[in-house]
């Protein structure tokens, strides 16, 4: 009987690795347009610019929350950008939020 | 395959108009989307709202849904013979509310929507994109582990007709995730159609609680109890770590709150070093003394002049 291999899989947190532009459309399910409204909006940031941007790989986490609001509340670019922004600051503000809670007392 | 009451799921009536549909969408979107939903079950939910508005939104599925006329809720059904002569693959449109993942009795009813394109004259379509939740233990975390996970990927059977299809994949999951951490397995989602490649399976680490230590990215928290006189006169304690016990020393004057790292005792990071462990004093004090423990907190209290209270004035 065969046995599939075991599946390697990557961090999305791997600082080193690096997506395109086509990995951020391919994810979201945004077009090319829509992407490089949400660039210039400051949303994904490339680490390296250039013809052929690249983005941290975390970009995709976000990439794919972005595909997910456009799809299902039909949000326009603008308020997709401010929706991100305040998503990433809630996270921020989460985590904080996690790390005093490690130090109360059961 | 159990029947499905798209209105009550939306909270409408079946004469609800297009605006009213939309409206209780919205708001159940709102309240069960979970990219902003805290509620439990919010994904489970929100599918199938999202489902249900991909139904009622749309007038042609809507009158086609209608037809079947009335089920309870749950009730064991079955399309009608000729549904498929008026409806076969292909006749509806979708805009895949709520990422197209829909139940049995939608995909019987209107077969999927996916995301495709017309490549090279023939159909190419990306396979479906997996999320799921990987309970992982600090211990797991802590040297990589391997889990078989058991998807439920939707692919194209013969024929064109979507079915979900049952998959068990084992994938080894790197030493070091922490809460919320999400990896990428390419190619492991759901099979992609001529010629188009498969989808990827996007795990998301749900660190399971664990009886002593409190994760937080890569560090750990763990709270220390000492007694009144361990935190007055300083002491050496052993602590527990991952691996193994650690001795701490306590300075003395230790306040409840005050934080010990332990360097490198936390969590491994991604390619170098780790987190730390932090020891969280907390000065506990008996709960019953004995006499002899009374007598001598009294005879403390009596010639302390300690004051913890000062910084409030003269109150």
């Amino acid at each position: 009987m065969n046995f599939d291999p075991i599946a390697d899989c990557f961090s999305l947190l791997d600082e080193g690795r690096r997506a395109t532009l086509s990995d951020l459309v391919r994810v979201s399910g945004l077009n090319d347009a829509e992407l490089l409204e949400l660039i210039e909006f400051g949303v994904f940031e490339p680490v390296e610019a250039g013809v052929a941007p690249l983005f941290a790989a975390h970009s995709l986490i976000l990439a794919r929350k972005a595909g997910r609001l456009r799809r299902d509340f039909g949000a326009n670019m603008p308020g997709l950008a401010l929706a991100l922004t305040y998503w990433q600051r809630i996270e921020e503000l989460e985590a904080r939020l996690r790390e005093l809670e490690c130090q109360l007392p059961r | 395959m159990q029947y499905k009451d798209y209105y009550k799921i939306l909270g409408v009536e079946k004469s609800a108009s297009p605006e009213e549909i939309k409206k209780a969408y919205r708001l159940l979107a709102r309240k069960y989307h979970p990219d902003v939903s805290k509620e439990a079950n919010a994904e489970e939910k929100f599918k199938e709202v999202a489902e249900a508005y991909e139904v009622l939104k749309d007038p042609e599925k809507r009158a086609a849904y209608d037809q079947l006329g009335t089920y309870q809720p749950g009730q064991d059904f079955r399309p009608p013979p000729d549904w498929e002569q008026h409806f076969g693959p292909g006749h509806f449109h979708f805009s895949s509310h709520g990422g197209g993942d829909f139940s049995d009795f939608f995909s019987e009813l209107f077969g999927m929507g996916h995301r495709g394109a017309r490549a090279g004259g023939g159909f190419a379509m990306h396979g479906q994109d997996v999320e799921v939740q990987v309970p992982v233990s600090l211990e797991e975390s802590l040297h990589g582990t391997e889990i078989n996970l058991q998807l439920a990927v939707v692919e194209m059977g013969e024929g064109g007709a979507p079915q979900r299809v049952p998959k068990t994949i084992k994938v080894r999951i790197p030493k070091g995730v922490t809460d919320g951490h999400r990896l990428r397995v390419p190619g492991k989602g759901g099979k992609g159609m001529g010629g188009a490649p498969d989808g990827d399976l996007y795990l998301v680490v749900a660190l399971k609680p664990h009886a002593l230590f409190k994760p937080n990215g890569h560090d750990l928290y763990l709270e220390v109890p000492v007694s009144p006189w361990e935190a007055a006169l300083g002491a050496a304690v052993e602590v527990p770590t991952l691996e193994g016990r650690a001795r701490i020393k306590i300075p003395a004057g230790a306040r409840s709150g005050q934080k010990l790292r332990l360097s490198g005792k936390g969590l491994p990071k991604h390619g170098h070093g780790a987190g730390d462990l932090y020891a969280v004093v907390q000065v506990v004090t008996p709960s019953q003394p004995t006499e002899k423990e009374k007598a001598l907190f009294e005879e403390l209290a009596r010639v302390s002049d300690f004051n913890p209270r000062r910084h409030f004035g003269g109150v």
